[in-house]
């Protein structure tokens, strides 16, 4: 019962904060931008079409009536029409791209993930060795590259000077995955890695570690089983507190290895002109950021059983 | 006996306690010239230029840098345009400098101020103002960028503009928690209790509490700020097309990338020594006021 009063609140957050983008969005396009302007070929559009084209779109309506408009148009699933591409529905085009940036978001964090937390442990159990060294080092350089510059250094050295990997694109599957994975995920993985070093620290002086150490357990089991599970805890937050942030990596990552996903939509969509792809890209993605922070939050409940003690 | 005098050398105030600061401050030293040289770089850049940054000249176009076989006219050699990357490489130390100039301090004060506020008031206008906060984590910063360019084209005001956004709550989240803590000490129930004023409370008591924890946040946003200007103008939403930014310089050189290396590895590498100068800084900030702020990020 508790769990789904609180499933219940969590959602009702989420579509708060889905709302509230929706609402940034559609006000500061309307204040500060002027849809005649971007939404219509500039000089050739005359004086009456302007006009019409006003009316059609009930722009010449109150602001609140086409908020509600607007509102009511994305209940029902209307994004709005690309203004490109011979009127497609703009979700549509975003549901072509949407696979391949979860391809890439995921590869991203599954890189960052595989190398980060082997790292952080050891460099946690051996304090003061070269491994810990080196794991600092990639730490501060790590955090201070931008992954851009990091992304067309690589397509350089690896694509072009070795042929290992396609300079860009999707067509060539996992090898074409690799290099935009490897730039997207090396910030996350520093972060992570951070993390699980200062997590394992703390835990392996805890009075459960000693006890588990002086009933016999062999020190694999003590580090795997009451080290690393509650280490890995703060990583799990903040895997789901990063989402925004790697999304907007995926949008320069994208760029960078002309990536067929969203992130390159939206960007295209802005030389093109094409505001409605890029206001409909932007809901989208920041509402799957509010899903996904959900389940993030409800699933960390089954993790870390202190809360779900502490609700009963 | 021997053991006791060598003792009392060791704890003699003066000797040890100098010789300690002087160690102490070697790891700022270095992050701190690099900052000097970027900020003189930036504040002079008209005196120490070379040529107009601005200034295409095709016939010089990608002329190596001195140390690869060029020349003295251009020091660090040309872009595919022949512009000066010395001279552009200065004036993107101005832009980066107005940039976290205006945005870090804004943010610093705009946060600091609502953390003051959610974390004393609390209740529901505590809550509200902390899901304005959480928002931060829903919309990428680029997302608005990218939004603002469609709207406007792209400006250093929008930068500004949309960093500031994004980076105000991260000041705001960690001060609300200082407060909410501080709020139940007793120096600030003692004053609450004598009658003392909310704003007098808040300058007396809880500023100067969480006064290290904003300027940690403060020095470690410098590095994030750079890049997050560098990315913007690198996606064309940033700065606009004729002014010279690392970014763009990044986005230019990118088309010549096989035949000349410097066009690109010249504002990259001052993108990553500058970052990597902010984050030293930041550390070496954490580790001497607060180290229990290791986790920051």
């Amino acid at each position: 019962m508790q769990f789904w009063n609180y499933l219940i609140i969590r959602l009702i957050q989420a579509i708060f904060v889905t709302l509230l983008v929706v609402t940034i969005v559609f006000f500061v396009s309307r204040l500060v931008g002027n849809p005649e302007e971007t939404m219509l070929p500039p000089l050739v559009t005359s004086t009456e079409d302007k006009e019409r084209f006003r009316e059609l779109l009930g722009l010449n309506d109150p602001l609140h009536i086409q908020y509600g408009n607007f509102l009511i148009d994305l209940g029902q699933g209307d994004f709005g029409t690309s203004w490109r591409g011979g009127g497609t529905s703009t979700l549509d085009a975003i549901g072509d791209r949407a696979l391949n940036t979860v391809k890439l978001g995921v590869a991203g964090v599954v890189f960052a993930l595989a190398l980060a937390v082997p790292l952080g442990i050891i460099a946690a159990l051996r304090r003061g060795t070269t491994v810990d060294w080196l794991a600092r080092f990639v730490a501060v350089i790590g955090q201070a590259t931008p992954s851009f510059w990091l992304g067309l250094m690589m397509i350089f050295f690896f694509s072009v000077q070795l042929g290992w990997f396609p300079t860009g694109g999707a067509e060539d599957g996992f090898r074409s995955l690799i290099l935009p994975a490897i730039a997207l995920g090396l910030f996350e993985l520093v972060a992570i890695m951070r993390l699980t070093r200062s997590g394992m620290i703390e835990v392996m002086d805890t009075d459960f570690v000693r006890t588990a150490r002086a009933k016999g357990l062999s020190e694999r089991t003590v580090i795997w089983r009451h080290g690393v599970r509650h280490a890995l805890l703060p990583v799990v937050t903040m895997l789901g507190l990063s989402l925004g942030r790697l999304i907007g990596g995926t949008v320069i990552i994208e760029m960078v290895f002309a990536w067929p996903g969203v992130g390159r939509l939206i960007i295209d969509s802005i030389l093109k002109n094409d505001f409605p792809m890029v206001q409909a890209a932007i809901i989208v993605l920041a509402a799957s950021i509010a899903l996904v922070n959900l389940f993030v939050d409800v699933s960390y409940r089954f993790i870390d059983p202190r809360i779900r003690a502490g609700e009963a | 006996m021997a053991a006791g005098a060598a003792d009392a050398v060791e704890f003699q105030p003066g000797i040890r306690r100098r010789r300690i600061r002087w160690r102490r401050y070697i790891g700022l030293s270095v992050p701190a010239l690099i900052a000097l040289v970027v900020i003189v770089a930036g504040v002079f850049a008209e005196l120490l230029q070379t040529h107009d940054p601005e200034f295409i000249d095709l016939a010089a176009r990608l002329a190596p840098p001195v140390f690869d076989g060029g020349t003295w006219a251009h020091p660090l050699g040309t872009d595919e345009l022949g512009r000066d990357i010395y001279s552009r490489l200065l004036h993107g130390a101005r832009v980066s400098l107005i940039v976290v100039g205006i945005v870090v301090p804004g943010a610093a004060l705009f946060g600091t101020l609502i953390g003051l506020v959610s974390g004393w008031v609390g209740g529901m206008t505590g809550q509200i103002l902390m899901r304005v906060v959480d928002l931060q984590l829903a919309l990428p910063a680029i997302l608005f960028a990218v939004l603002m360019a469609s709207l406007v084209g792209p400006s250093l005001t929008n930068v500004i503009v949309i960093l500031l956004f994004w980076t105000w709550p991260s000041y705001s989240r960690l001060v609300r928690a200082d407060v909410l803590s501080l709020r139940e000490r007793d120096f600030v129930t003692a004053s609450r209790s004598v009658g003392a004023a909310p704003w007098w409370i808040m300058r007396k008591h809880l500023l100067p509490n969480v006064l290290n924890t904003i300027v940690i946040v403060m020095t470690l946003e410098v590095a994030l700020v750079v890049l997050a200007e560098a990315a913007l103008s690198f996606l064309s939403v940033g700065v606009p097309p004729g002014t010279s930014s690392w970014g763009r310089m990044i986005t230019e050189g990118r088309d010549t990338m096989n035949v000349a290396w410097w066009p690109i590895w010249l504002p990259g590498l001052t993108l990553l020594i500058i970052s990597l100068t902010g984050n030293l800084m930041g550390d070496w900030l954490r580790d001497a006021l607060d180290p229990r702020l290791r986790n920051l990020r």
